[in-house]
């Protein structure tokens, strides 16, 4: 039995509208929940065009990857790129090779952020939905990302109204602090992740095996959340989260360092689950992923800045104490009607409008300034005493705005450090 | 030890679970070290007496928060609920193979008290909104410590103990271990090097019951005797009975051996009433060697071999020593090394005698023994002054051999009055399974009459002397 896609009725229409555009390929992003059971389409997302497409490669590999992790990063818990669409005027059976390609590519790049350990029920099927222009015949396939040798399955793709409207929401304030030693004479961004890399990974494990409760409760692996069946009800769920470090072995108690990075705050994080009978478990899984990718990502970013300031100005990492603020969180909501939110990240030397004008490159939202939805957290503020024993020089660093506003160029930087991150990923695999 | 009918029960609130200790020390002078250690230590402190703190009983939905009012969910339960009714909110699983035919017996006689583990977690969410993360650089050349602190508590708790009080209680152990683990950090720092603090459990004679000492990981019991001394002067015990090496650990009674060999099996017998009789027993721990074991088929030949390795598990279980239970092989190693056998004997199957343990003892343990030769058997029964002497002051097992077979004897009952005496006898000579039920109900561990002996064949004992120390 193939998989069965559950399409948001407005997906069709924001489909349809893209194949009256012109003539040749269109790309994009299918983003829902994914469930051993279903799969929720809820919305579809076109790749924005690059400023120089490569000459004779109509669809640009690392380009729809590229987006793909940017948009992953706006996904809140619960909701993920499922895969990919593409309108051509071509045969569906044209643009097979062309589609398995650009999932493998795309799942690739997404899952390297991804710091968490995969779970026995997670899905491994990707989506690829290529749509005839001419005929708007519709023929959706899955392929298993994680069989290299995997051929394309038939999908059932079937669209359904309200889809985005029954969703249940459980959500947490998270208390992050994390000290970790940077090795001597490494002190560079790019040991700052690979060293800050290995701690998330150890944070996310303690965050797997931690317990989380629902409303104050501690519910069964396999119970279903309460009053979870109703339709058409917003559930929202708090959630708490005790942990509890890992032994450490006795062996590597002292080290030398060539200094420290410490990262304090608190960060929301939050997960949607469609409200088909919920799972306990499922929603802790979401919850905790959430957890994990939300600072993941503030601190990628973070580096991703540093880097880019630090080529240009070497001079700026000579300082013995430095504070940044990591981005907080903004959430925007896909439908009036819907709890359903998509976010973005806000450095506090950002303004609004970068955030709507991210979420129009990005997932073709008009986002209207007065909806965000910035009350979930509160920018990181420098109000720290140095407790230190000897008065040192503590800089607050004011990094370069990350977004330039016009298209293309921010991309083009993130391809860039693409290069870097990915080497480094390969050395922290061997 | 003289046996006192101590019907002891109660819960034993147990709670361990690791702290994170993690610092930067910026300097090499000593002062400043202590001073972030101290500080890292003053961290740790708040983080056990905020809000987060969290005990969870394991295997079971109930949590408690200790600072929070000592807040308690699920609502059934509130602080003022009897702590021994935690025990049903305790999912059970079904006792290893080895228990379930653990008879009733069994249950109604051990009176080890039973035990709650909880686990010590920090509840890491807050209620928002609050600011989002600040990330810090430092650049300085240092050293960095990172480590986690094994914190383990307990405390007795009494019948009409409240979980409030139980868990005041618990968390001022808590704070109180961890200025006892700074203390021991600071004592034992060298350079930037620190020795992770360790909680061992002590269980001293009544009153004093279950105490907790702190040791640096890694320093050998040899180091630690002035540590040792002052504790023992502390709880006013005798200076020539080890309590606090250890070896001399508590084993909580939901925590299997690992070696597979059954603790003190008389543990479970009663004991023979004479009139005016007292039972005076075997002192601390033994594991039962006997016939068959380590995968070593013995049978017919090895039962003296079998009853020193009881003897030698006494010494190394109380501390005395720190080698493993010598196999047949070592022990005959050993008689030929002092010249006492050819070297044909290693490899053989041929029997050794009290003298025989007397020799490997004093060689591999540096215990002596006294040796009592017995003519005949039948004198065995006028010998209850001298056995119970032995219990109540050296309280080793004695090994029992001559011209017959070998048995270990744990204790006596004597009447001074009467002359009336039992003895208990371990049997090396059972080659079955570890099973507590066949062994005491067929009498390979039980009290036996003085026509157990062989009224007419000789008998050599050896009894092993403690070294007074402690």
């Amino acid at each position: 039995m193939g998989r069965s896609y559950i399409v948001e009725d407005a997906v069709e229409g924001c489909l349809s509208k893209l194949c009256e555009q012109k003539a040749g390929s269109v790309t994009g992003l299918l983003l829902g929940q994914s469930s051993p059971q279903r799969d929720f389409v809820v919305m579809a997302t076109r790749t924005p065009p690059r400023e120089e497409t490569p000459a004779g490669n109509p669809v640009d590999k690392e380009w729809v990857s590229e987006h793909a992790r940017q948009v992953s990063r706006m996904l809140p818990g619960g909701l993920s790129v499922l895969g990919v669409f593409i309108i051509t005027d071509t045969e569906a059976k044209d643009t097979l090779t062309t589609l398995r390609q650009l999932v493998f590519a795309m799942e690739s790049l997404v899952s390297s952020e991804q710091l968490w350990s995969p779970a026995e029920d997670d899905v491994s099927d990707c989506v690829a939905l290529h749509i005839n222009r001419k005929t708007r015949k519709t023929f959706c396939r899955t392929f298993d990302v994680k069989d290299p040798k995997s051929t394309a399955k038939p999908a059932d793709w079937r669209y359904q109204a309200g889809v985005c409207s029954s969703w249940s929401m459980v959500s947490c304030c998270l208390h992050v602090d994390m000290l970790v030693p940077l090795p001597d004479n490494k002190t560079d961004p790019e040991n700052m992740d690979k060293c800050l890399k290995e701690e998330l990974r150890g944070w996310a494990q303690r965050l797997e095996s931690g317990v989380c409760l629902m409303d104050g409760r501690k519910l069964a692996e396999d119970a279903e959340l309460p009053g979870g069946q109703k339709r058409n009800v917003r559930q929202t769920y708090t959630a708490q989260i005790l942990v509890t470090p890992s032994e450490q072995r006795l062996a590597d108690v002292e080290q030398r360092c060539g200094g420290s990075v410490s990262i304090r705050g608190a960060v929301h994080s939050r997960a949607y689950l469609h409200s088909n009978k919920p799972k306990a478990r499922l929603a802790q899984k979401l919850l905790k992923r959430d957890a994990v990718s939300t600072v993941t990502t503030r601190v990628q970013m973070l580096l991703e800045k540093l880097l880019t300031s630090e080529d240009e100005n070497k001079s700026s990492s000579k300082q013995k104490r430095e504070l940044f603020c990591l981005p907080h969180r903004v959430f925007y909501p896909l439908k009036a009607s819907g709890p359903l939110c998509v976010c973005d990240y806000q450095f506090s030397d950002e303004s609004v409008s970068e955030v709507t004008e991210w979420l129009k490159e990005m997932l073709d939202i008009d986002a209207a300034e007065e909806d965000l939805d910035s009350s979930q957290e509160a920018p990181g503020e420098i109000t720290e005493r140095d407790v230190g024993a000897e008065p040192t020089v503590e800089t607050v660093v004011a990094l370069e705005p990350k977004r330039n506003s016009f298209i293309g160029v921010a991309m083009a930087t993130a391809v860039a450090l693409l290069a870097t991150a990915a080497s480094m990923l390969y050395l922290n695999d061997v | 030890m003289v046996v006192t009918d101590s019907s002891d029960s109660g819960t034993i609130l147990r709670v361990r679970g690791p702290l994170e200790f993690k610092c930067q020390l910026d300097s090499t002078d000593a002062l400043l070290m202590q001073k972030v250690i101290s500080r890292t230590f003053a961290t740790l402190h708040s983080q056990v007496k905020s809000e987060s703190c969290v005990l969870t009983v394991c295997d079971s939905s109930l949590i408690i928060w200790p600072n929070k009012g000592v807040y308690v969910t699920p609502e059934e339960i509130t602080p003022n609920t009897l702590c021994e009714d935690i025990h049903q909110w305790i999912q059970t699983y079904e006792q290893e193979s080895a228990g379930k035919r653990s008879s009733k017996k069994k249950n109604k006689k051990s009176s080890a008290a039973s035990v709650i583990n909880l686990r010590l977690m920090m509840d890491v969410t807050k209620t928002g909104p609050l600011s989002a993360p600040i990330l810090r650089r430092t650049l300085q050349k240092s050293h960095f410590l990172s480590t986690t602190l094994p914190m383990d508590c307990v405390v007795r708790t009494t019948c009409s103990d409240t979980i409030k009080d139980a868990f005041e209680r618990l968390l001022e152990a808590l704070t109180h271990q961890l200025c006892e683990m700074e203390k021991v950090t600071l004592q034992h720092m060298k350079g930037a090097t620190l020795l992770v603090p360790e909680p061992l459990h002590f269980l001293l004679p009544e009153p004093k019951g279950l105490v907790t000492v702190v040791y640096p990981a890694g320093v050998p019991d040899s180091q630690l005797e002035t540590h040792r001394k002052k504790l023992h002067q502390q709880f006013e015990l005798p200076d020539d009975w080890p309590y606090f090496r250890r070896a001399n650990a508590f084993h909580f009674s939901n925590e299997p051996y690992k070696d597979g060999y059954l603790r003190n099996p008389h543990m479970v017998l009663t004991h023979p009433t004479l009139d005016n009789g007292k039972v005076y027993l075997v002192q601390g721990i033994y594991s039962y060697h006997h016939y068959m074991q380590d995968h070593m088929d013995d049978n017919g030949w090895g039962c003296a071999y079998r009853s020193l390795q009881t003897i030698c598990s006494w010494f190394t279980q109380q501390g005395y020593v720190e080698r493993a239970v010598p196999t047949h092989r070592e022990i005959q190693q050993t008689l030929v090394d002092v010249g006492d056998k050819q070297g044909s004997f290693v490899g053989s199957r041929q029997w050794i005698g009290s003298i025989e343990v007397q020799v490997v003892l004093n060689q591999l343990l540096e215990v002596t023994s006294k040796i009592m030769f017995v003519s005949q058997g039948s004198e065995l029964a006028s010998k209850g002054r001298e056995l119970a002497n032995h219990f109540l002051t050296e309280g080793t097992p004695i090994m029992i051999g001559g011209g017959v077979l070998a048995h270990t004897i744990l204790g006596v009952a004597w009447s001074e009055t009467t002359g009336q005496i039992r003895y208990l006898i371990l049997d090396p000579h059972y080659t079955g399974a570890e099973d507590l039920q066949v062994i005491t109900d067929k009498g390979w561990c039980g009290w036996k009459g003085p026509d157990f002996w062989d009224q007419t064949a000789y008998y050599n004992l050896c009894l092993p002397q403690r070294p007074k120390v402690i």
